[in-house]
Formats: C-alpha cells, structure tokens, sequence
C-alpha cells in the first residue's frame, strides 16, 4: 500500500478507515471498562495497520487529548482531582515526555527497513515494541496475579496494599501531604513516578495505563482519586505531547479523527459494564487482554530486527508473522470487548426480567421464608 | 436517664471521672476496652487497624470495610448494655456512635498537662522529653482515628453538651456536677429517642450478620431500616445476593421486614412532603429506572433559617415513626414530627417499582441534614425537592436555592432542584439546538479533514509542514479538544434523548 508523505501517513481507504472506527471502538469498551487509558491496543493496533509506530503513538495522544480534558473535567467536578499530587507529577512528566519525543523522532529519523510495516522506521518500531512489551507485560502479570490470587475473606477484594506499605516505610525525606487522596508520600518518589509516566506516555501512550495502578498499587491512593488526578495531570501532560510529536511532523490527525468516533461511543458502554461485571472479573479480562496485545507484539518483534539485518529467516515469514501479530490483537480487542458487551446485554435483559425489589415477609422459625 | 458518654485521652483522668460518675449515679460502666475486645471477638482486628491508620499511607476501602463493621459492633454492645439500664461509657466521642439517639450526656475531659506529663513519666518509666513526645504522638493517632471513624474533629467542642476541664476541679467534684447535669430533664430519654435507639441497633446487628456471614462477608451492601423495616441495598453484579441476604438476617430480633433492593446506584430525594402521584415522583422514577438506581427519600423538615440548629419537639406519638438511615452513617435526631402517610405511601410505591432505598427523616438545621447524609453510601445525584412550606413562595425558592448550594459544597454528588430535574431526564430544546449545531460543525471538520487530505497532510508531515512546523502543533492543540468537546456533547445528547445516559 502507497504512504504518504515520505512514508510517515498511510493512504486511507473505506477499509482501513472503519478498521481503525473499530479500533476506537474496542478500545474504548476496554477502556471505559478497565478504567484506564486503552492505547496499549490501539498504539500496537495502528502500527499493525501499517501505521508507523512513532505516528501511532503521536496520533494517539493527540486522540486522548480532549478525552482527558473532559475526562479530567468530571473528575475535578466529582471531589476526585488532588491538584497538589497531579501538578507535582506533572513537572518530571512533561520532562518525561520531553524525552521520549526526542529519543522516538531520532530513531524515526535513523531510518531501518525497507518500507514494510511502519515504512522505513524499524528501528523506532522495534523500539516501541520493546518497551511496550516491557512495562505491560509488568503490568498485566502484576494485574492477573493480584485478580486471581486467593484471598482472605476478611480482606475484601480491594487492590493489594504490599508495595504501598513498602513504599511508605521507605525513609526518603522530604515527604508530602496530600489532601484530596489523604496520603503521605515521599516528594522524590512522586517526581521519579511523573518522570516514569511521561516518558511512557511520550515512547507508547500508555503513561496513564501505568500511572494510575502505579498510584494505587505503590503510594495507596484511592482508585477514583488516582484517575482524576492521572486525568489531570495527562490533560497538560497529553497536550504538550501531542503538541510536540505535531511539531516533529508526526501526528496524522485523520486518524485521531477516526479513532475518536468509535472510542467515545465505546467507553460509555465499557463504564456501564463495570456497574455489572464483578470487580475481580474486570481485572481479569482487563489483565488478560494486556497479556495478549504484550504477545501480539512480542510476535511481531522478529520482523523489524530482520528489516534491521539483526535476525535472519526466510522473508516469506514476514507476511505469517505479521498477520499473526494483527491476529491475537484483534482476538484480544475484540473478544475483550466482546466479552464486555455480552455482559451489557445479559444485565440489560435480566434487568428487564427481574423484578428488582424482592419483598421478604419475615422468616418463619423453622427459617423457611414465607 | 441519659447515656453518659466521656470522652478523654489516656492518663488525662477521664477514665477515672467516668469511673467515679458510674459509681455515684450506680450506673453500669462500659469503656472502649470492652467495645475493642467484642470486635476482636467478631473477627476485627481493631489493633492492626489502628497501627495501620497510622502506619499506612492511605485509607484503603478494605480498611473502610472494617471501620463499618468496628462501628455495627461498637453501636451494638453500647445499645445492648444501655437497654439493660443506665450507663456511662468512656472512650473517643463514642457518642458519634449513636447521633440520633437524644438521651444522650456528651462530655469531654481537658487534662490538666502538668500532671499527665507525670503520670506518662511514672507509669511508663519514661523521661520527660520522651512522655512529652509520647503524649504529643498518642493524641495525634487519637485524633486521627476518630477523623477516620467518625469523620469529625474530636477537638471541636461543639459536638460535647459539656467540657470539663480538670486543671482546677477534682474528679471527685466533677462527678458530683456531673451527676446533676445527668438528672437534667434535657438528658431524659423519650420514646422517640428510646426507639431511634433501637433502630440504630438493628441496624448494627443487620451489618454485623452480613459481616459475619461468609455469603455476605466481602459484598458491599447498604442497610437502612425504617420501623423495624430492613432495607439492604446490593449492586448489580452481587444479583446472586437477593436469597442469600434473608437467609442470613433471618432470625433478626425486632426485624420486621426485610426488603432487598438491586441498584447500580443511589439517588438521595430529600423534601418535605412526599407524594407517590405527584410528578417530582414521576421524574426521579424515571431517573432512577435509567440510571438502574435505587431512591432513598429523606423527609427533612428545617428546624431553623441560614443553618441553625432548632432543637424539635418529639411527640411521643412519633416515637415508631422516627427512622433513619444506614449503619456506617451516624445519623442525628431523626424524629421530625409525624411520618405522614404519604411518606409510607411514595415508600411503598417505590418498594413496588423494585427502586426503594429506603426512608428516613430529620429535623433541624443545615448541617443536621448534611450530617443524615451518609457518608459511605455512593450517591450519584441530590435531589432536592419542596422544602421550606410553611414560607412565602419568594422566600422558599431562595432558602431551597441557599440550601441546595450549601448541600453542594458538603455532599459529593451532584445537588439538583427538582425545577432542574427535567432538564436531567428530557433533552430540551436549547439542548436540541446546542447538540444539533455540535452535529454540524462535527460534519463540517470531518469533511474538511477526509476531502482535504491532502493539504492537512502537507500541513501535518509535508511541504508546509518543513516550511511552518509549528501551524502542525497549533492544528492539533486546536482541533483535537474541539472535536472532543463538540463530538462528546453530541453523543451525550444523543444518549439522553435515547433515554440511554
């Protein structure tokens, strides 16, 4: 297929423009119903429609930026924002992003390949591939473990408080109040997280996917607080990422466009699957569906090191090897949101049945309810 | 006569003084000890909770959990040993306990310093600077844990009948005063108060059932009780529940009724009078069959204008009337006079509908009704309805208007008047035109970016772009918010008028 403008934006056609509709799609069902931003499927989702992986990911913030203003917006509005935390996070994040932009435009700029997926930008694909697979397979073990691990009944099903606990025994002075989350954090591991999510988020996107189990799992700060205050902060953070990435030349804002129509839609039907699915199920298929995007990309890794000559085999592979790649990814959205969407229709159809109120005349002695 | 609640710091004498008051009125003693070892007993580990608060960076919503149970079993032992006789109770405002009940003697114990500077120093054989700063660190956790149990700062003297200060008066004089100020009429229990008791025990048994039932254990259920009428409120994806939750209460003393109601959510109706056929009624049903919410209607009649509390008369008649809302939730006076039967009636409507959340009432001030708003319950709008009757119609928009906005600024949830409540339900035609320019202008920017592909790709990566790079960047910080805001707007709309937001 033709690319556009020295190989940086794919020629859009009725096919690829609807794949990339469902692409927002899916990722917003999954994303309104894990809670979290969903680049980690549509950023490994562009690249295997042959969009290179530097414009995937700047086209992709530059989607999430007004989602995050008015996501950020609702959450101020909700008592849910802690300014002091996010402001603070923000400065090392716009350091972090800062970063990432430079280091994802000169490997763009390096070149590597001949064309193929991501056009002549191996290398930078292979790099994102790399730290994808890197912090999401962290993140969703990390996730599936805490969904399936037994529990003491006598804990509840909250998240695991381990590391929190860790964390804040760690004597790393100056520490900070928080108000709004109710925490006392170390001033040096708030900035050294800001640094971590934004660069993240400049390299894939996925900085929020990371910063706000990073808040919950590491520094106790509860779930709602944690987005709003992620939300917050990706509001100037995802800007000025988006800003950049558009000034390097490498935001295509058709397909901020399109995935914008599908991820809207599909995030109030992902938010409205949480009110009926099971908290440890949502981590399960949440944790499941990071899994698979993390193999779909794993899979895909072979190709670009052999366009760079560091892996050699056959280049009839190639063609396997990256529709197995789209396979599972696709699989995984799909069958997350899928599942997601089953969920809202059983509820929705149950609701309809059942008669919601049971009215329950006092049981007799024998425990019998009459 | 009344409960005697006292509430002091360790070594400051106040456990002494509630001593010496029991011995004198021949009251039965209860301290928190006691209280502490019951929850232990039903499985709390109140220590660990306790060094966790402190330790912890956060409060975690396991530890929320626990704090419910501590209090269903810190409201249950004090009512139990309360309904046996008379009692004083020494502990850390233990009287939030039981906010609702009014034959209740609050008391705070001052220290005189010095002398609990000696006392940490003889009994913990500790130097000066170390028992000063064992004081200093005591109180600040005791301070900290009755903000997380009962969200209130245990220093503000406001919420004691009485402070005592022991600097110059002997225990022995202050029980002495203190037995008279028990005996005052004011501390008398009436039926009203006697009954909201007994509500509030009820309520703690229901939850310390759940709680203790491994079905139950882990669910996040509410209960209101309304006259010995349980109300349990669960969550869609806990549907399994609805059998369980009357197997486990079954055997409840002073139950009489227990109703489970499924809701995704809660919305709060507070008016003063409540009618099943009036179309306020209709409106919040509607919201609430949406929204798969269930509606809890609390009957608020103001005691006082701008906020003051008017202490209300209970007519013993009101007595089996009066309830109130959950157990996490300290509920103050409840009875506002008779429930009218049109209360009942939009209860049991509701009830019918399958969207009861149960009912209660409350009278007085401003703060009063904040503080029958629980705090644990996730509401997802406040509706406030026809309140101030007995006022001109000028005077109650403003006073209902001043106390919505007062509401909104100590409730987290939206606050909405019942005047903007069709608003909420049915797209309007401001709205239609709004969503429809937003529909517009979405066409035009779409249009304008898929047939002019090429010259925004010039601008975003090409020829252009090499010659003014930063037009790219102005491009995206424009467009991208825009499109979402008019794109987000339009979608909202279409939902409401697809009755699906």
């Amino acid at each position: 297929m033709p690319m556009l403008f020295g190989d940086l934006f794919i020629h859009l056609t009725w096919a690829n423009a609807l794949a990339l509709v469902l692409l927002g799609l899916v990722g917003g069902v999954i994303s309104g119903f894990a809670g979290s931003g969903a680049a980690f499927i549509m950023t490994p989702g562009m690249m295997n429609l042959r969009v290179p992986g530097v414009v995937a990911v700047g086209s992709n913030m530059a989607h999430r930026f007004g989602n995050n203003m008015m996501g950020a917006k609702r959450h101020a509005g909700l008592g849910n924002v802690d300014k002091r935390l996010s402001i603070l996070l923000l400065v090392t994040a716009l350091i972090g992003v800062q970063i990432a932009v430079w280091i994802n435009s000169a490997l763009f700029k390096m070149g590597g390949g001949e064309g193929h997926e991501g056009g002549g930008g191996a290398m930078s694909n292979l790099y994102i591939s790399l730290i994808f697979i890197g912090v999401l397979t962290f993140v969703g073990a990390f996730m599936l473990r805490d969904a399936v691990r037994p529990r003491d009944s006598k804990e509840g099903s909250g998240p695991s408080m381990k590391l929190a606990n860790m964390l804040s025994r760690l004597p790393l002075p100056p520490t900070i109040h928080f108000p709004v989350a109710d925490v006392r954090i170390s001033l040096w591991l708030v900035l050294l997280l800001g640094l971590v999510v934004g660069f993240l988020d400049g390299t894939v996107a996925i900085g929020g996917f990371l910063g706000v189990p990073a808040m919950i799992y590491l520094f106790g700060v509860p779930t709602t607080v944690a987005t709003g205050s992620e939300l917050f902060m990706a509001m100037f953070g995802g800007a000025w990422g988006a800003i950049s990435y558009a000034y390097q030349g490498f935001v295509d804002l058709r397909l901020s466009c399109l995935l914008l129509l599908g991820s809207l839609m599909g995030v109030y039907i992902g938010a409205y699957g949480t009110k009926v699915v099971k908290e440890v199920l949502v981590r399960l298929v949440a944790s499941s569906i990071i899994l698979l995007c993390v193999v779909s990309r794993a899979v895909a890794v072979p190709v670009y090191l052999r366009q760079l000559h560091l892996l050699h085999f056959s280049e009839g592979w190639e063609p396997w090897l990256k529709g197995a790649s789209t396979a599972i990814l696709f699989a995984a959205g799909v069958g997350g949101a899928g599942l997601v969407l089953f969920y809202v229709v059983k509820a929705t159809l149950e609701r309809r049945k059942v008669h919601a109120t049971l009215l329950v005349r006092k049981p007799a002695a024998d425990g019998r309810v009459s | 006569m009344p409960i005697v609640f006292v509430s002091g710091v360790p070594f400051g004498g106040g456990e002494r003084l509630a001593k010496e008051l029991a011995r004198k009125l021949g009251y039965a003693f209860l301290d928190r000890e006691e209280v502490v070892a019951r929850a232990n007993e039903s499985g709390i580990p109140v220590g660990k909770l306790e060094v966790a608060l402190v330790k912890k960076p956060a409060v975690q919503e396991r530890m929320v959990r626990l704090r419910d149970r501590y209090l269903a079993v810190a409201t249950a032992t004090i009512c139990e040993k309360a309904a046996a006789g008379n009692l004083v109770y020494y502990g850390r405002a233990g009287h939030h306990l039981l906010p609702g009940v009014g034959h209740v003697l609050r008391v705070r114990v001052v220290p005189e310093p010095a002398r609990r500077l000696e006392t940490v120093m003889e009994r913990l054989r500790l130097p000066r600077e170390k028992a000063e700063k064992f004081i200093r660190d005591v109180d600040e956790d005791i301070r900290a844990w009755v903000r997380f149990v009962h969200d209130v700062d245990m220093e503000d003297l406001q919420k004691y009948d009485l402070v005592v200060n022991l600097e110059k008066l002997s225990l022995e004089n202050a029980a002495a005063a203190l037995c008279t100020i028990a005996e005052l009429p004011d501390f008398r229990p009436t039926p009203a108060s006697q009954a909201a008791m007994q509500e509030r025990l009820l309520r703690a048994r229901a939850r310390i059932k759940l709680a203790l039932d491994e079905r139950t254990a882990d669910a996040d259920l509410t209960v209101r009780s309304n006259e010995g009428v349980l109300t349990i409120t669960y969550v869609p994806r806990q549907a399994q529940l609805a059998p369980v939750i009357p197997e486990v209460l079954g055997d409840l003393p002073g139950c009489r009724e227990i109703r489970c109601t499924m809701a995704s959510t809660n919305i709060l109706w507070i008016q003063e009078a409540f009618r099943p056929d009036s179309g306020t009624y209709r409106e919040v049903n509607e919201l609430a069959r949406r929204w798969g919410a269930a509606v809890e209607l609390l009957q608020y009649r103001a005691g006082g204008e701008g906020g003051e509390v008017v202490p209300v008369e209970v007519a013993p008649a009101a007595a089996l009337k009066a309830g109130t809302g959950g157990v996490e939730d300290d509920l103050p006076e409840t009875a506002a006079g008779t429930a009218d039967r049109s209360f009942e009636q939009t209860l049991e409507a509701l009830v019918q509908e399958g969207r009861s959340g149960g009912g209660h009432m409350v009278a007085g001030g401003r703060e009063r009704l904040v503080g029958a708003i629980s705090r644990s319950v996730p509401y997802s709008l406040v509706v406030v309805g026809d309140l101030f009757l007995d006022k001109s119609p000028a005077a109650r928009t403003r006073m209902t208007r001043e106390l919505a906005m007062f509401l909104a600024d100590h409730v987290k949830a939206p606050v909405l008047s019942t005047a903007d409540l069709p608003s909420k339900l049915h797209l309007g035609k401001g709205e239609a035109l709004k969503a429809a320019a937003a529909g517009i202008l979405v066409v035009l920017i779409y249009g304008a970016i898929f047939f002019r592909q090429e010259g925004l790709l010039s601008v975003l990566g090409g020829e252009a772009h090499k010659a003014a790079p930063w037009l790219a960047s102005l491009l995206v910080a424009l467009l991208a918010p825009v499109v979402s805001l008019l794109y987000g707007n339009l979608l909202a709309s279409a939902m409401k008028w697809l009755k699906m937001d």
